[in-house]
C-alpha cells in the first residue's frame, strides 16, 4: 500500500516538476529583460504645479544593429528596433520628459489620428527645437504610444508622432548623422503597469504590417511601469 | 409485467421514490434557479444601458426557466443514487423489470423540450428586433470607431473634427457606432452596456446603444488582434448633455 | 502490453536470412526520411524559387521554404514509414503477397508493430491511445502555464508573444486530441469487436490515418521554435496573414490531420455499414457504434472545409494571394464561415461519441436496459444534422450578415431538443436502476452535471442579444471547456476505465480511477465556475494580463487548474501501473452484453474464430417479474 502511495506521489511530483521547468523555462525566454529607470532632473513647472522632473533618452533604429540586442542584432538583425532598452521605470506623480532620436525613414501612416500629440502637457511635442501638435501624416516614421488596462484608475494615454528621416537623407551604410529629435512631457498618475508600442505599421503581414518586429516585445514595443518614488 | 403498467397510473404517485423524487425537484429547481440567476446577476454588475438590462433580465428569466429541467434530472438522478448502491467487483443482480421505454414519457419530454426552446427563441427574437431597431434611430449621433493593432479611437462626426481616444457620451441620448479596422479584426466591446460589434478591416459594422446612466465604463477588445490584445482597452465616459457640450466644445469641436 | 498468442515461424523476419524492404521500415525510418526530406526540401526551394519583389504583400520567402519543407517532411515520413509499398506495388502491378499481409497486420512481431505501419486495427488501437495521451500531456502543460500566468494581475510571467504561442497552441491540440480521444482508440479497438467483424474494411487506411496523425504532431511543435501560433486556434485572418512562422506549422498541422481524419472517416463509416455481424440490424447495433459512426460522419464534410480553409490561409502567406485580404477582394468573414463550418460540427465530432459510450456503460452499470434506444439514436442523428446548420452563431457579433442571426438563432436553440433526449436517456436508464459503483457509473453523473451546465450556458450564449454581451469573453471559454472537457473527456475517461481491461487485458487500478475522478471532477468544477463568473464581469478571452477586478476569479481558477492536473497526473500514474502489474482482467469483467466482451483476453488476431450471429440488441438486462 504505502508502495503505490509512493509511485502515485512520485508521479505527481514528476510531473509538476516537469511543468515547472518548461514553465520556467519559457517565463525565462525573454528577449527584454533589462529595464531603464528614469534619471532625476530635479524639479519642473507644470500646469499641475511643481512637480518632480525625471528623464529618459531612447532612439529608433532601422535595424537591431543598435539597442538591446548586441552588436550582432540579435536573432533578427534586420528588424526595426527601438533603444538602448525597452522596458522603463519612472516614478508616480511627477514630470516625465522623454527625448526620442528617429533614425528610421518612413511614409504615410494608415490612421492620421496618431499622426497628433495626444497626452503631453499642453498637447504638444517639441520637434528639433520647435514646438508642435502634430506632423504631417506622410512623414511619419513611427509613433511612441503609451497606454494600459482599464480598470479603476485614470489611465495614461500618450501618444506622439516620431518624424521620419527623409529619404533622400537616409545613407546606404550606418544611420543618419541628423535624425529627427522629439522631445515631450507628460504628468504620471498613480503606479500601475503599461505598455507602450508604435502605431505606426512597420512589421509584416497582408493588411497591416503589425507582423515580426511590431508583434514581438522588445523591438517596438515594451513595458512601462509606473512606481512609487 | 412492470408495476408501472400494471398499477393504476393515480398509484405511481404513491411510491416512495417518486414521491422523493417531487419533493427533491421543487427544492432543487428552487436552489439552482435561484443560486445560478443570482450568482450570474451579480457578477454581471450593473447595468448602464437598457440592453444590458434586457441582457441581464434575460439571463434571469432563462436561469429560472431551465432549472425545473435541471431540477428533474438533478433529482432523478439524486433519487437513484440514495436508493441502491452496490460496491464490489461482480455486478448486482439486474433490476427486476425489463422497461425498455416509455413513450408517454419520451414525448411528454421531446414536446415539453421544444415549448422550452419555442420560448427561448421568441423571447430572444423579440429582444433582437427591439435592439436592431436602435441603428434605424433618426434622432441618434453618430460615432465612428476605428480600432487599430492594441489602440482605439472615436471621431465624433455630428461635432466636425473632434476626435479623442477615450469615448465620451452624453446620457440619454441614443448613439449609432460605426466601427471599423485598420488592420485585423478587433471586437468593440462596452461591458457595461452590452453592446458588442466585430470591427474589420475593409468594412463598416454598426451597434447602437442609449446609456442611461452617469458613470465611466470599460470598453475592452474581445477579438484575439495579436501581441497586445489584452492592453487594448479603453474608458467610456458617459456624462450629462451640458458636461458632453462642454467637453465638444473645449475639444473645438460644433455642437 | 499485450503480446501476440501467434507466432507463426512462415512470418517473414524469422523465416527470411535476408530482410525484405517491408521489415526494415518503422517510425525510426520514416523520422530519418521525414527530417532528411524536410532539409532537402529547404534548401531545394531556397535555391530555386524566385526572390520576392518589395511590391509583394509578403516581405519574405520563409514562409514558402518553411511550407515546402513541412511538405518533405510528410512525404519522408510516409515513404520512410512504408506506408507507400502497397500503393508502389500496385503501381508495378504486383499485390502484396499473403505474407506480407500477416506482416502487415503484425503478426509475431511483438512490440514492435506498434512502431510499423500495422494494420491490426487493435494496434492502431492502442497507438491512438497513447498518441492521445501525448498530446494531452502536452496541451495540459500549457494548459498550466496559462493558468499560471493568469494566476495573479497584469500578468508577466511570460511574454505577451510567449502568452499568445501558448493558448494557441493548447487550443488547437486539445482540440485534435478531443477529436481522436473516443473515435481513436475506442473506435478503433473496440468498434470492429463490438460490431462482430474482423478487422476494418480497410486495414491500411486505418494505419495510414493514425500515422498521418504522427506525422501532423512535428510540425505543430516546431511552430513554438518559429514564433509560435500567436492567433488562437481559430487563426482568424487577417491576424494569420501577420503571425510569424509558427502559423506555418499550424497550417501544415491542420492540413495533415483534416486528411488524417477524412481517411478515418471514410473507413470507419464503411465498416460499420458493410461489415456488422449476421443478425445485427440497425435495431441490435450498440448506441456507442452509431455514436461513433455520427461522429466520423459529421467529420466527413467538415474537415476537407478546413482543409481548404487553411491551404487558402498559407496561399495568402506565400504566394501572395488575396482570399481573406480585403485589399485584394477577400474578406475575413470568409475565413470565418470556413473555419466555423468546420468549427462547428466539430465539436459535435467531439461530443457525440463521448456521450455515446457512456451510454453504452450505462445498462451496463444500473443492470437494467437501455431506455429508449430509439430516442437516443434520434438523439444522436438530430444533432448531427443540425450541427452542419448552426455555424455562424460564432459570427453574430461580426457584423457578417446581420439578418442570419435569426435563423442562426433558431437552428442552435432547435439543437437543445435532441441534445435533451440524450439526457433523457441517461436519466431514464439510471431512473429504478441498481447502480453498480464504479468510476464509469460516476462518471455518467459527472457528465450530467457537467453537460447540464454546458448545456443551459449554451442556451444563454445561443441568444444572439446575450452573447452580444458575452461574445469573447472568459464565460465562452468555460462554456466550451464544460461540453468538451466536461462531457466529452469525462465521457472518453469513463471509456478508458471501461475497455481498459479488454484494451491490455488487466483491470485499471480501482481507487486510482477514483481518486482521480475525483481530483479532476472537483478541480475541473472549480476552474470553470470562476472562470464564468470573470466572463460575467467582463473578462474577454485569449487575454494576458488583466485589471485588479478580476484576480479573485483568476485565482480561484488557476487552483482548480493544479487540482485537474494532480487529478490527471494520478490518472496517468493509474494507466502506467496498471498497464505493467495489474490485476489480469477475465474476458468479461463487467458482465456486459456487447460483443467484445465475447472474445477472449488477449484479443487474437482477427477477433473470432467464427463470426459471431447476433438474435437480439446487447442490453437485455433486466428480468421479467411474471
Amino acid at each position: 500500500m504505502n508502495k503505490r502511495l509512493f509511485g502515485v506521489l512520485g508521479t505527481v511530483i514528476l510531473g509538476a516538476a516537469l511543468i515547472t521547468g518548461i514553465g520556467t523555462y519559457v517565463s525565462s525566454a525573454k528577449n527584454d529583460s533589462r529595464v531603464l529607470a528614469a534619471t532625476p532632473a530635479g524639479t519642473i513647472d507644470t500646469p499641475q504645479g511643481e512637480l518632480p522632473h525625471y528623464t529618459l533618452d531612447m532612439s529608433s533604429y532601422p535595424d537591431s544593429m543598435a539597442g538591446s540586442h548586441g552588436a550582432d542584432g540579435g536573432a533578427h538583425p534586420d528588424w526595426v528596433t527601438f533603444g538602448p532598452v525597452t522596458n522603463f521605470e519612472v516614478p508616480a506623480h511627477s514630470a516625465i520628459t522623454i527625448t526620442v532620436r528617429q533614425y528610421d525613414g518612413g511614409e504615410t501612416i494608415t490612421n492620421d489620428f496618431f499622426a497628433t500629440v495626444h497626452g503631453t502637457v499642453d498637447g504638444t511635442m517639441t520637434l528639433n527645437g520647435e514646438k508642435v501638435r502634430s506632423i504631417p501624416a506622410n512623414q511619419i516614421g513611427h509613433t511612441w504610444t503609451l497606454h494600459g488596462l482599464s480598470d479603476t484608475k485614470d489611465q495614461l494615454f500618450v501618444s506622439v508622432p516620431l518624424k521620419a528621416v527623409p529619404d533622400e537623407e537616409m545613407p546606404e551604410e550606418g544611420y543618419s548623422s541628423n535624425p529627427p529629435t522629439t522631445t515631450f512631457t507628460f504628468i504620471t498618475g498613480d503606479a500601475g503597469e503599461y505598455i507602450w508600442n508604435c502605431e505606426f505599421p512597420c512589421g509584416d503581414g497582408t493588411v497591416a504590417r503589425f507582423g515580426s518586429a511590431m508583434s514581438t516585445m522588445g523591438y517596438m514595443s515594451g513595458h512601462f511601469t509606473v512606481v512609487n518614488a | 409485467m412492470s408495476e408501472l403498467e400494471t398499477q393504476k397510473r393515480s398509484s405511481i404517485f404513491k411510491r416512495k421514490d417518486v414521491r422523493q423524487t417531487g419533493l427533491l425537484w421543487i427544492v432543487l429547481t428552487a436552489i439552482i434557479g435561484f443560486v445560478a440567476s443570482e450568482v450570474q446577476v451579480r457578477s454581471m454588475g450593473a447595468p448602464a444601458s437598457e440592453t444590458m438590462a434586457t441582457t441581464i433580465n434575460m439571463m434571469r428569466v432563462f436561469t429560472w426557466a431551465a432549472a425545473p429541467i435541471a431540477g428533474l434530472v438533478a433529482a432523478m438522478a439524486a433519487t437513484t443514487l440514495l436508493a441502491k448502491r452496490h460496491y464490489g467487483d461482480t455486478p448486482p443482480d439486474d433490476v427486476d423489470h425489463e422497461i425498455r421505454n416509455s413513450p408517454r414519457a419520451a414525448g411528454t419530454w421531446i414536446i415539453v423540450s421544444a415549448l422550452m426552446c419555442l420560448f427561448a427563441l421568441i423571447w430572444g427574437m423579440v429582444a433582437l428586433q427591439r435592439e436592431s431597431v436602435g441603428l434605424l434611430d433618426s434622432k441618434a449621433m453618430h460615432v465612428n470607431v476605428v480600432g487599430q493593432q492594441w489602440a482605439w479611437n472615436f471621431d465624433y462626426i455630428d461635432n466636425g473634427t473632434v476626435r479623442s481616444q477615450d469615448l465620451y457620451l452624453p446620457v440619454d441620448k441614443p448613439v449609432v457606432f460605426n466601427v471599423t479596422s485598420k488592420d485585423v479584426i478587433h471586437s468593440f466591446w462596452i461591458v457595461q452596456m452590452g453592446i458588442k460589434i466585430d470591427a474589420n478591416p475593409g468594412y463598416m459594422t454598426q451597434t447602437s446603444v442609449t446609456p442611461d446612466k452617469i458613470g465611466v465604463y470599460d470598453l475592452r477588445c474581445a477579438e484575439l488582434c495579436g501581441l497586445l490584445h489584452a492592453y487594448m482597452q479603453k474608458k467610456v465616459h458617459v456624462v450629462s448633455q451640458a458636461d458632453y457640450d462642454a467637453w465638444i466644445s473645449n475639444q473645438g469641436g460644433n455642437i | 502490453m499485450t503480446t501476440m498468442m501467434d507466432r507463426s515461424p512462415s512470418a517473414p523476419g524469422h523465416s527470411a536470412p535476408k530482410k525484405a524492404l517491408i521489415e526494415r521500415l518503422n517510425m525510426w525510418t520514416g523520422f530519418a526520411l521525414g527530417i532528411i526530406m524536410a532539409v532537402v526540401f529547404y534548401y531545394l526551394s531556397k535555391a530555386l524559387l524566385p526572390v520576392n519583389t518589395e511590391e509583394s504583400f509578403i516581405k519574405t520567402n520563409q514562409d514558402q521554404y518553411v511550407l515546402l519543407s513541412m511538405i518533405g517532411w510528410l512525404i519522408g515520413f510516409m515513404t520512410g514509414m512504408g506506408a507507400l509499398i502497397a500503393p508502389f506495388r500496385w503501381v508495378m502491378g504486383r499485390d502484396l503477397s499473403h505474407d506480407e499481409n500477416l506482416f502487415y497486420a503484425g503478426k509475431g512481431q511483438g512490440i514492435k508493430r506498434y512502431f510499423r505501419f500495422t494494420t491490426d486495427h487493435k494496434v492502431v488501437g492502442i497507438q491512438y491511445l497513447v498518441i492521445t495521451m501525448v498530446i494531452f500531456g502536452v496541451g495540459g502543460i500549457l494548459a498550466m502555464l496559462i493558468r499560471t500566468n493568469l494566476g495573479h494581475a497584469g500578468g508577466g510571467w511570460l511574454h505577451p508573444q510567449a502568452y499568445n504561442a501558448v493558448v494557441g497552441t493548447h487550443g488547437i491540440i486539445m482540440i485534435v486530441g478531443t477529436i481522436i480521444m473516443v473515435t481513436g482508440p475506442f473506435g478503433n479497438f473496440i468498434m470492429p469487436i463490438m460490431i462482430g467483424a474482423r478487422d476494418m474494411a480497410f486495414p491500411r487506411l486505418n494505419a495510414l490515418s493514425f500515422w498521418l496523425v504522427v506525422a501532423a504532431i512535428p510540425p505543430l511543435l516546431a511552430s513554438f521554435f518559429l514564433g509560435g501560433i500567436s492567433t488562437g486556434w481559430s487563426a482568424y485572418n487577417p491576424l494569420a496573414s501577420q503571425a510569424p512562422h509558427g502559423m506555418d506549422g499550424y497550417i501544415m498541422f491542420i492540413v495533415i490531420f483534416a486528411l488524417s481524419t477524412m481517411v478515418a472517416g471514410a473507413n470507419i463509416t464503411t465498416t460499420v455499414v458493410k461489415m456488422r455481424a449476421k443478425g445485427m440490424t440497425w435495431n441490435r447495433t450498440p448506441i456507442f457504434i452509431y455514436g461513433v459512426v455520427a461522429s466520423v460522419a459529421l467529420a466527413l464534410p467538415a474537415f476537407p472545409v478546413f482543409f481548404l480553409s487553411q491551404v487558402m490561409s498559407a496561399m495568402d502567406r506565400a504566394t501572395g494571394s488575396t482570399f481573406y485580404d480585403p485589399r485584394g477582394g477577400g474578406s475575413g468573414w470568409l475565413y470565418e464561415n470556413l473555419f466555423w463550418i468546420m468549427g462547428h460540427p466539430e465539436v459535435y465530432v467531439i461530443l457525440i461519441p463521448a456521450v455515446a459510450a457512456l451510454m453504452e456503460m450505462a445498462p451496463v452499470f444500473t443492470r437494467r436496459p437501455l431506455f429508449s434506444f430509439n430516442v437516443a439514436v434520434l438523439g444522436i442523428a438530430g444533432i448531427s444534422g443540425l450541427s452542419i446548420l448552426v455555424w455562424a452563431h460564432h459570427m453574430y457579433t461580426t457584423g457578417w450578415a446581420p439578418l442570419l442571426n435569426g435563423p442562426f438563432m433558431l437552428t442552435t436553440e432547435l439543437i437543445s431538443i435532441p441534445t435533451g433526449m440524450l439526457f433523457f436517456v441517461l436519466i431514464g436508464t439510471l431512473w429504478r436502476g441498481r447502480l453498480w459503483m464504479t468510476m464509469p457509473t460516476a462518471s455518467i453523473y459527472a457528465l450530467l452535471w457537467n453537460f447540464m451546465i454546458g448545456g443551459i450556458t449554451g442556451i444563454y450564449l445561443s441568444d444572439v442579444p446575450i452573447d452580444a454581451f458575452l461574445h469573447g469573453s472568459m464565460y465562452v471559454t468555460a462554456h466550451f471547456h464544460y461540453t468538451l472537457m466536461g462531457a466529452g473527456l469525462t465521457g472518453a475517461l469513463a471509456a478508458l476505465v471501461y475497455w481498459f481491461p479488454k484494451m491490455t487485458g488487466r483491470m485499471f487500478d480501482k481507487s486510482l480511477s477514483w481518486i482521480s475522478f475525483w481530483l479532476v471532477q472537483i478541480g475541473f468544477n472549480v476552474t470553470f465556475i470562476g472562470m464564468f463568473l470573470v466572463g460575467l464581469a467582463g473578462q474577454p478571452r485569449r487575454v494576458e494580463a488583466y485589471p485588479e477586478a478580476f484576480s479573485q476569479g483568476n485565482l480561484i481558477t488557476t487552483m482548480g487548474a493544479y487540482t485537474i492536473m494532480a487529478g490527471m497526473l494520478v490518472l496517468l500514474h493509474g494507466v502506467i501501473s496498471s498497464w505493467r502489474s495489474g490485476a489480469l482482467a477475465p474476458a468479461n469483467p463487467w458482465f456486459a452484453k456487447t460483443l467484445e466482451w465475447s472474445v477472449p483476453n488477449p484479443v487474437p488476431l482477427e477477433n473470432f474464430e467464427v463470426l459471431p450471429v447476433v438474435t437480439s440488441d446487447p442490453y437485455g438486462y433486466g428480468k421479467a417479474k411474471s
